[in-house]
C-alpha cells in the first residue's frame, strides 16, 4: 500500500486535531484534540520511515508518545487545580487576564 | 521444523492443566459463605452502585495522572530490550540504571510530597 | 552482530550532565525537612555557576556530540551562557517569591533547572529529534512554573494558555519535521540540507509544507506575530520572576536554534522561507509596538515590547549571513541585559507596594527608590534603543545586518518602530520621575487594593524585616558596594522613608542585581567592542553559508 494514503490519513487527524482545538470549549476536550495533532505527527512520522526503511523515524515516534503524555498530565495537573479553585472550566470565560 | 513449537504445546497444555485442575478444587472444596457484598460484581475499588451525581476524588486523578506518567516512561525500556546484540554491553548497563534511578527520584520525590496518600 | 558502545565526549556533554545531577540534587534536598529557602537557591546557583565553569572551559571546541545529535560549538554555548545568566537572575529573584514557598523551593528550582536543561539541548541541537527533545523539555517546566502560583487564578489561567497554545504550537512543529524527515530521508541537519541538494527538492511541495508548519510551531514559542496572542496574558498572569525567565532565556534559545535550523538544514530552500519570515518580522514589529502603547500593566506592556523585539532579531535571520548571526547573537546578549534591568526593580516593586505590576506601582520611583529607578529607566532606554546603551548598538548591527542583505525595507521598520516605541517606555520612565508616589504605596499589607495583594505580601515585614537586619547588616552592604552605592544612602532611604517595609531589608541582592545588568547596559552601550568580539566569536563558529 502506498505511503501516501498514511500522509493523508495523518493529514486528516491533525486537521480534526486542530478543528477541534478553534471550536471546543472545555479545556479537557482541547487538551484531547492536541494530543490528537500530536498523534497525527506520529503517523505520519511512522509511515515516513517505513516508506524510507530507516530507524529514526520510529525512535523520534516513542519518544514524542512520551512527551505527549508528559503534556496531557501537565495540562490535567492545571486543570485540577483549576477545577478546585473552582474556576470556570470553559476557556471562553478565562478572562482574568486581559488588557 | 514442527518440533520446535513443542515447548509451547507443552507450556500451554501445563497452564491450561494447572489452571484448571486449581479452579476445579476450589469449586470442589472451597466452603461457601455468600453475603450480600461478596456477591456483588468486583469493580476495582469503587462502589459499583454509581448515582448520577457521582463524582472521582481528587486523588483520583493525582494518582491517574502519577500512573500515566510513570507507565509512558517505561517505553524507553523498549528500544534496549529489542536489541538483543547488547545484551552484555556494560554501557547500556549503566544507561538503563541511570534512567531508572531518574525514574526512582521521580517517586521518592512524589511519595515524600504525598501525591500517593488516598484522601 | 555485535554492540559497539558509542564514543561520548563527556567533557563535551559536562554542562548538560552538570544541569541534570543539578536537577535530581535540587528535587531531593528540597525534601529535607530543614531546607529552607536559602539551602536551595544557593545550590541551584552553585549549580549553574558549575555549567557555566563548564561551558566556558568548553569554549573554543568544535565537536559533534552524541553521534551527532548535539553540536558543540560557540553559537550553542554562547545561547546558553545568557540561558544561565537569565536562569541566575531568577533564582536571585525568586528567593521570596510566594509562588516559590506554595509550590516548594526544592521543586520550584528544579524546574527551573529543568527548563535551563532543555535549553541547553536545544541550542546545541543539530537533529530533528533532539530538536523536539529540548523545546519540549524547555517548555513543559515552563507551563508547570507560569501556573505555580496556584492560589491566584491569573497564573492558573496563565499556565493554561501557555500549555494550550504551546502544544499546539508543538503539534505544528511536530507535524512539519515529520514532513522533513521523510521527504530529505534523515533527522540529521547536515544530511537533510544534503538531501534536498541533491534530491533536487529545493521546490518539493512536502518540503515547503514542511518548512511552513515548522516556522508556524517556532513563531508560537518565540511569539512572533500573528502567533503571539498569548503572550501579553502569559507574561502577565505568570509569576514575574518566571516571567523574566521567560522572556529572556526562551527568546535567546529559540532563536539561537531557530538559526541552526533553519540556515544549516533548511538552507537550500532559503529562497522560498526568507521572504515569508520577512513579512512575519514587520507584522511583529507593527503589532508589537502598537499594542504595547495603551497598557497600564508594565508586564503585559513588556510582553508585547517582546512581540516587537522578537520582530527586530528575526530580522537578523532572514537575512541568512554570517553578519546576521553575529547581530542577533549581539542583541540576544543586549536584550537579556536591559530586559532583566527592567525586570529587577519590578519584582521588588510588586513585593513593596499594593498595586502589583500596574503603571502605578513605579510611579515616584525615581524620588523615593532612586537605586530600583535607574535600572529600570536604563534598562528601558536600552529597549527603546537610545544611543549610549547597549540597545543602540544591538539595532544598528541588526540594520546593518539587514541593509547588507537586501532587505533595506526591515531597516526601516525597525527604525520606525524604534521611535513609536519611545512613546510607551518614556510614559513609564515619566512615571518613574515625575509623578508623586502614591497614597498607599509604602503599606503594602492593604488587602484587597488589588487581587494580588494578598499573597505577594503574604510574607511581609514579620518574617523577613526582622531576619537581615539582625543577621545582615551593613556588612554586605559595604562589602560589595562601597564604591558604586553607598551603604548609607540605601541604608538610610529605607530605613527613613518605610521603617519597616518588607522590601527595604533585603534589597542590597536584588538592588545589586539590577544595578550590575543597568551598569553592563551602560557600559557595552559605550564601549560594545568585547561583546561585538564575543557575538563574532560565537557566529564564526556556525557557517553552513558556503554552500
Amino acid at each position: 500500500m502506498d505511503t501516501s494514503w498514511y500522509l493523508v490519513l495523518s493529514a486528516l487527524l491533525f486537521a480534526v486535531g486542530f478543528s477541534g482545538v478553534l471550536l471546543r470549549r472545555s479545556p479537557l476536550v482541547i487538551l484531547l484534540c492536541v494530543e490528537l495533532m500530536l498523534n497525527a505527527g506520529n503517523l505520519a512520522l511512522l509511515a515516513m520511515s517505513r516508506s524510507l526503511g530507516d530507524q529514526d523515524g520510529q525512535v523520534f515516534a516513542l519518544i514524542v508518545m512520551v512527551i505527549a503524555a508528559c503534556e496531557v498530565v501537565v495540562g490535567l495537573g492545571l486543570i485540577v487545580a483549576a477545577y478546585r479553585r473552582r474556576m470556570p472550566l470553559n476557556v471562553d470565560d478565562f478572562r482574568s487576564l486581559r488588557g | 521444523m514442527l518440533q520446535s513449537y513443542l515447548p509451547i504445546l507443552v507450556f500451554a497444555t501445563l497452564g491450561i492443566l494447572v489452571g484448571g485442575a486449581f479452579v476445579l478444587l476450589n469449586g470442589i472444596i472451597g466452603p461457601r459463605k455468600p453475603n450480600k457484598v461478596k456477591i456483588e460484581p468486583y469493580e476495582c475499588g469503587l462502589p459499583s452502585q454509581v448515582q448520577r451525581t457521582f463524582r472521582f476524588g481528587v486523588s483520583f486523578y493525582m494518582l491517574a495522572m502519577l500512573f500515566i506518567l510513570f507507565d509512558i516512561e517505561v517505553v524507553f525500556l523498549y528500544p534496549v530490550g529489542v536489541l538483543v546484540s547488547a545484551a552484555g554491553s556494560i554501557f547500556l548497563l549503566v544507561e538503563i540504571i541511570i534512567f531508572v534511578v531518574l525514574l526512582m527520584t521521580a517517586l521518592v520525590f512524589v511519595w515524600a510530597r504525598g501525591a500517593l496518600d488516598w484522601k | 552482530m555485535t554492540f559497539t558502545a558509542p564514543q561520548i565526549d563527556y567533557a563535551g556533554l559536562s554542562p548538560i550532565i552538570t544541569l541534570t545531577a543539578g536537577v535530581v540534587i535540587v528535587l531531593m534536598v528540597g525534601l529535607l525537612p530543614r531546607a529552607g529557602r536559602w539551602t536551595c537557591s544557593v545550590l541551584t546557583l552553585g549549580v549553574l555557576g558549575t555549567a557555566a565553569g563548564l561551558a566556558i572551559w568548553q569554549w573554543g571546541e568544535h565537536t559533534d556530540l552524541v553521534a551527532g545529535t548535539l553540536r558543540l560549538d560557540e553559537l550553542g554555548l554562547a545561547a546558553l551562557l545568557i540561558a544561565l545568566f537569565a536562569a541566575a537572575v531568577t533564582v536571585i529573584l525568586s528567593v521570596r517569591e510566594p509562588a516559590a514557598e506554595g509550590a516548594g523551593h526544592g521543586a520550584f528550582y528544579a524546574l527551573l533547572l529543568g527548563s535551563v536543561l532543555g535549553m541547553a539541548i536545544l541550542s546545541m541541537s543539530q537533529n530533528l529529534v533532539s530538536f523536539f527533545i529540548g523545546l519540549e523539555l524547555l517548555s513543559i517546566p515552563l507551563y508547570v512554573l507560569c501556573g505555580s502560583a496556584v492560589r491566584r487564578e491569573a497564573s492558573l489561567e496563565a499556565g493554561l494558555k501557555y500549555l494550550i497554545i504551546g502544544s499546539v504550537g508543538s503539534a505544528t512543529l511536530l507535524y512539519g519535521f515529520a514532513l522533513i524527515y521523510g521527504t530529505a530521508g534523515s533527522t540529521d541537519y547536515n544530511e537533510i540540507a544534503q538531501g534536498i541538494r541533491n534530491g533536487g527538492l529545493a521546490d518539493d511541495t512536502l518540503i515547503l509544507i514542511g518548512t511552513a508548519m515548522a516556522a508556524t510551531g517556532l513563531a508560537f514559542k518565540i511569539s512572533i506575530a500573528p502567533f503571539h496572542q498569548w503572550t501579553p496574558d502569559v507574561y502577565q498572569g505568570a509569576p514575574t520572576p518566571v516571567t523574566s525567565f521567560m522572556a529572556v532565556a526562551t527568546k535567546t534559545v529559540a532563536f539561537i536554534a531557530s538559526i541552526r535550523l533553519f540556515e544549516l538544514a533548511l538552507g537550500p530552500v532559503e529562497a522560498s522561507w526568507d521572504g515569508a519570515l520577512a513579512v512575519l518580522a514587520v507584522i511583529s514589529i507593527a503589532v508589537g509596538n502598537i499594542g504595547a502603547l495603551g497598557q497600564d500593566s508594565i508586564k503585559r506592556l513588556l510582553g508585547y515590547s517582546g512581540i516587537a523585539q522578537a520582530g527586530y532579531i528575526l530580522s537578523g535571520l532572514v537575512v541568512f549571513d554570517e553578519f546576521g548571526v553575529e547581530a542577533i547573537i549581539f542583541y540576544l546578549a543586549a536584550y537579556a541585559l536591559m530586559n532583566l534591568a527592567v525586570f529587577v526593580p519590578l519584582v521588588a516593586r510588586e513585593r513593596e507596594t499594593p498595586f502589583a505590576d500596574d503603571i502605578r506601582s513605579v510611579e515616584g520611583l525615581g524620588g523615593s527608590r532612586p537605586l530600583l529607578a535607574w535600572p529600570m529607566t536604563i534598562g528601558l532606554l536600552g529597549l527603546a534603543g537610545i544611543p549610549g546603551t547597549v540597545g543602540f548598538m544591538g539595532k544598528l548591527f541588526l540594520i546593518e545586518a539587514a541593509v547588507g542583505g537586501h532587505f533595506t525595507w526591515i531597516g526601516v521598520a525597525i527604525v520606525v518602530g524604534s521611535m513609536v516605541s519611545l512613546a510607551y517606555y518614556l510614559r513609564v520612565i515619566a512615571a518613574i520621575w515625575m509623578r508623586p508616589e502614591p497614597a498607599g504605596a509604602g503599606a503594602p499589607a492593604i488587602a484587597g487594593a488589588s487581587p494580588e495583594a494578598p499573597e505577594s505580601n503574604s510574607a511581609p515585614g514579620s518574617t523577613h524585616g526582622g531576619d537581615s537586619s539582625a543577621s545582615r547588616p551593613g556588612s554586605t552592604h559595604g562589602g560589595d558596594s562601597s564604591a558604586s552605592r553607598p551603604g548609607s544612602t540605601h541604608g538610610g532611604d529605607s530605613s527613613a522613608s518605610r521603617p519597616g517595609s518588607p522590601g527595604g531589608s533585603r534589597c542590597w541582592l536584588i538592588v545589586g542585581v539590577g544595578m550590575l545588568c543597568a551598569a553592563a547596559t551602560i557600559f557595552f552601550g559605550i564601549d560594545p567592542s568585547p561583546l561585538v568580539d564575543w557575538a563574532a566569536n560565537a557566529g564564526q563558529s556556525f557557517d553552513p553559508f558556503a554552500g
